[in-house]
């Protein structure tokens, strides 16, 4: 009784997040399992076909894209990142902040505007091809647009800040004794990167890594703009079922296929992070 | 007899299964300046707390001018803190931070507390100091606005808990003296956690030796410093020899002893717990620097040879061999014979600095002075 | 061996901060250029932000947006303060299970919570506007004003709660004398954030606008599927423009409080 007491304030906060996002998303699950009549009004019936359409070839492609895109995303920024957070560490404390700054402060800038740009640079038009002809490097524009690399490209740096801070957040906690130590026994400067840093700052990585995947699932707007409106994304296709498509019932079950995919991920993350630290460091990320 | 201001009957306190403090039951007397001395862990603090109310007790009582506040939240008693680490407000100036007790409690109007204030500031020496941060302030400094802080609040006690450990030598010395006459100056009953025991006998009135969670003793700085209850106390207070005796007899007010080949009268300690020195053994105890070292055979004195001897400032520290034993002697001049290495000598000691105690189970020898191994 | 290392990390370090800025450099730039095409330049002109201040449906969707922004940022800051205050005063298993709902919203992918949302939204019969709008992007800024007062709640010496309970205060005074003025800057810092997120949302906010009120970064979207003249550069510079605005206020916050902490003398 005493406990309940203790918790009483906590209730509203339980209430709040219970009807905001708990009950939607028990609404999502439930509609995925609905039905829909030739109007795209829902009808009150059950049936497994949205989750089995799935694995129509067309949806299935998209989900399989999808997931190509997050893990190459994740990997393209964890290979740049890495040396970007890694020599940010190491620099004296002002050039340290200025540097961290620099790197947050796209963060903040409009989303809209960090796609759009590369609008600019890459289309047919754009400031790259202009600057090549120009300098009569080639004859006609280089069709940059509208390809898988080009949403890679957007993809990336929209979000390698989460990375680099993740992987720096790792770095920097590093005791540094511990690769003078290594030093000391013969070791080389790669040897110790790879013996000693790299194991050492996998928990930033990974976490680096989920903090990068997850939202590359959803990043619509950036396939959208950059991929020429194709519905070849995840995010894409339920975005357009829902305004378009008018098949509310399949939107959900994607939806929740999406949502599957995030925990598959967390959970090999939450395993990975505990195996390597013991179970310590849990929120190193956040 | 006046009925104490603060009682602790029986207290117990746990930590999960530890048990912090054991069947406490002290009377604390208004006015007076009362320290609770011992090594750490030994639960000072903790008593400490309880009385401020920052823990709860698991069992027994604690009893301000008659009634029960252990059950009382911290801020409904009259009790008020000086924390260790001053525990001043950040985002406050100091005159804020003054003021907050009275503020939160509404207990004067802003005229009248500014007057107050003013009082308090003066009598901590830290007038002038009102518009000024915490951080612009030096630990002393900190000090004494943390006391001015729980002062102000005319508590029934003023609990300190080890406020002068982060001070240098010089200003914790400085401070001893000025909280003693502040205390006398204000008449708040003061109760003092330390570990430092030269503090306790400097400024107390009665001093409460605590170990394990187990009061040793209870009783004024020269009590406890002359007449110990027990091996803890005489061993935790001042610096003594500590040597195992084979008891005699008894002879009129004092106790035959044998130590080695000599033998010795000493008194048996009037405070002490268990039954008095009459066992086949006792604990002989005598304070290092209440010894003398004399060259020629004196009466009730033990017979050695110098094994070495250390000028170190203004303390001549010898140790003298008794035919096996170890014993410390620190003089602050040599009385009649300039000794050396390898000299007979004949050791004397000051009444009250030699004491005689029940033998105890576990008791290991030690000398005073030098850690011998 | 020193230098060649050096010179590799400065290399790398600048390069990739050129290649970070280049793409929102070259959106600033081009707002400028008087061909509405950037196939070339082929002069310096303001006509496109003239454009901008007279183009109503921008002028509208801004006004929403700004509105909204800062709703959401007051709701956040209030209810994100008030959790993260609540966490201390509840059993350790309450905290964790508080902890792990403030980190919900932010683990579910953009899409699939407004598609949750809409759906709800639209099955409660709930008018689509600026409630949806500031309750939905809420949902993912009270986790970080949460975050940020959190952290700073827990660096506070807990002997200063003591003495303020030593002193007679009871938790109400705690909280209103002690607790949130020490907590203030970073509730002002995470609101601030909370300001920027909701301006710049994109995702959730197609989701959630309703006829009459769209957000900006909806319009600015269609726009940037739709046409290609330079009005949106110029658009774009001007949320640049406010976004630093934001950042600067921010920094100059943290940096007068930092400041204050360093003045330690001893």
């Amino acid at each position: 009784m005493k406990k309940f007491k203790q918790n009483a304030p906590a209730i509203p906060i339980l209430v709040w997040f219970g009807i905001l996002v708990g009950i939607p998303l028990i609404f999502v699950v439930i509609l995925s399992f609905l039905s829909r009549d030739e109007l795209g009004n829902i009808v009150v019936r059950f049936t497994l076909d949205n989750y089995k359409r799935i694995f129509d070839p067309i949806y299935i492609k998209v989900f399989i894209n999808s997931l190509f895109l997050a893990t190459l995303t994740s990997f393209i920024t964890m290979i740049i990142g890495y040396p970007v957070a890694y020599f940010t560490a190491n620099l004296e404390k002002k050039k340290k902040a200025l540097a961290i700054l620099l790197i947050m402060l796209p963060f903040w800038i409009s989303s809209l505007l960090r796609t759009y740009g590369w609008i600019i640079l890459l289309g047919n038009t754009g400031l790259v091809n202009n600057l090549l002809i120009g300098f009569n490097i080639i004859d006609k524009p280089l069709s940059m647009m509208y390809k898988f690399s080009t949403i890679l490209t957007g993809t990336a740096y929209m979000l390698i800040p989460f990375m680099i801070i993740a992987i720096y957040n790792s770095v920097d906690k590093l005791d540094r004794s511990l690769l003078e130590a290594s030093y000391d026994l013969g070791a080389g400067k790669w040897k110790t990167f790879f013996k000693i840093t790299l194991p050492l700052t996998i928990p930033g990585i990974a976490g680096g890594f989920t903090l990068v995947f997850i939202p590359s699932l959803g990043l619509f707007f950036i396939s959208d703009l950059l991929g020429g409106g194709k519905n070849i994304f995840l995010g894409n296709l339920i975005n357009s079922l829902i305004t378009k498509g008018r098949n509310k019932p399949l939107a959900a079950a994607f939806s929740v296929g999406m949502i599957i995919m995030v925990l598959i991920v967390l959970f090999i993350y939450s395993r990975l992070v505990k195996r390597n630290t013991g179970g310590a460091d849990e929120n190193s990320i956040i | 007899m006046d009925k104490p201001l603060l009682s602790l009957t029986d207290v117990n306190k746990y930590f999960d299964d530890s048990h912090i403090l054991k069947d406490i039951s002290l009377d604390i007397h208004d006015g007076e300046f009362l320290t609770l001395l011992g090594p750490s862990g030994c639960g000072k603090t903790t008593m400490l707390r309880c009385i401020a109310g920052l823990e709860s007790i698991n069992s027994g009582d604690i009893l301000l001018n008659g009634s029960s506040i252990k059950d009382l939240p911290p801020n409904k008693r009259n009790v008020n803190t000086v924390f260790q680490n001053y525990a001043l407000f950040p985002h406050l100036n100091i005159y804020d931070n003054v003021a907050y007790g009275p503020r939160i409690k509404k207990s004067m109007n802003e005229a009248d507390l500014k007057v107050r204030i003013n009082e308090i500031l003066e009598l901590v020496q830290m007038t002038g100091y009102e518009e000024r941060m915490t951080h612009q302030l030096s630990g002393g400094q900190r000090q004494r606005i943390a006391i001015a802080r729980a002062l102000i609040n005319e508590p029934d006690i003023l609990l300190l808990d080890e406020p002068l450990g982060a001070l240098d030598l010089k200003l914790r010395r400085y401070m001893q003296t000025e909280l003693a006459s502040l205390q006398k100056q204000t008449k708040t009953t003061f109760v003092y956690v330390t570990h430092d025991q030269e503090e306790a006998l400097n400024m107390s009135d009665r001093i409460v030796v605590l170990n394990k969670g187990v009061i040793q003793q209870v009783g004024s700085p020269r009590e406890v410093y002359n007449n110990p209850s027990n091996l803890f106390v005489a061993d935790f207070i001042g610096d003594r020899n500590i040597k195992k005796v084979k008891v005699i007899e008894k002879n009129g007010d004092y106790v035959r002893v044998m130590l080695k080949d000599n033998i010795i009268d000493i008194k048996c300690s009037t405070n002490a717990t268990t039954k008095d020195c009459s066992d086949d053994y006792a604990i002989l105890a005598i304070h290092t620097d209440k010894m003398s070292i004399s060259c020629s055979e004196k009466p009730n004195s033990l017979m050695g040879t110098i094994i070495s001897v250390h000028y170190s400032g203004s303390q001549i520290r010898s140790q003298v061999d008794l035919g096996g034993e170890k014993v410390a002697v620190i003089e602050y001049r040599s009385n009649d014979c300039d000794y050396k290495k390898g000299d007979k000598v004949y050791i004397t000691w000051e009444e009250s600095g030699a004491i005689l105690l029940p033998m105890e189970e576990g008791f290991k020898e030690r000398s005073g002075g030098y850690e011998e191994v | 061996m020193k230098t060649q290392s050096y010179k590799l990390r400065t290399f790398y370090l600048s390069l990739f901060f050129v290649m970070l800025y280049v793409p929102i450099l070259s959106v600033v730039l081009y707002s400028f250029n008087k061909n509405p095409s950037t196939a070339q330049w082929t002069g310096f002109t303001l006509d496109w932000y003239r454009e901008l201040f007279s183009d109503r449906i921008i002028l509208e969707s801004f006004k929403v947006s700004m509105i909204v922004a800062i709703l959401t940022s007051i709701f956040s800051a209030i209810l994100g303060t008030a959790s993260a205050i609540i966490a201390i005063y509840v059993t350790k298993k309450m905290e964790k299970a508080i902890n792990g709902l403030m980190l919900l919203p932010l683990l579910v992918p953009e899409v699939a919570l407004g598609v949750s949302l809409l759906l709800f939204f639209s099955s409660m019969r709930l008018p689509f506007g600026y409630m949806t709008l500031v309750l939905s992007h809420s949902l993912f800024c009270v986790p970080y004003v949460y975050i940020m007062v959190q952290l700073r709640l827990k660096e506070i010496d807990n002997s200063i709660i003591e003495a303020a309970k030593d002193l007679g205060a009871a938790r109400w005074q705690i909280i209103k004398t002690i607790i949130l003025p020490l907590v203030f800057p970073s509730i002002i810092t995470s609101s601030l954030l909370s300001l920027a997120m909701s301006l710049d949302d994109v995702v959730i906010s197609t989701y959630m606008s309703g006829p009459t009120s769209t957000t900006l970064p909806v319009h600015v979207f269609s726009m940037m599927r739709v046409g290609v003249t330079p009005k949106v550069n110029a658009l774009c510079t001007l949320i640049l423009l406010g976004t630093f605005f934001i950042i600067g206020i921010s920094e100059v916050f943290s940096k007068k409080n930092s400041k204050k902490e360093e003045e330690e003398v001893d």
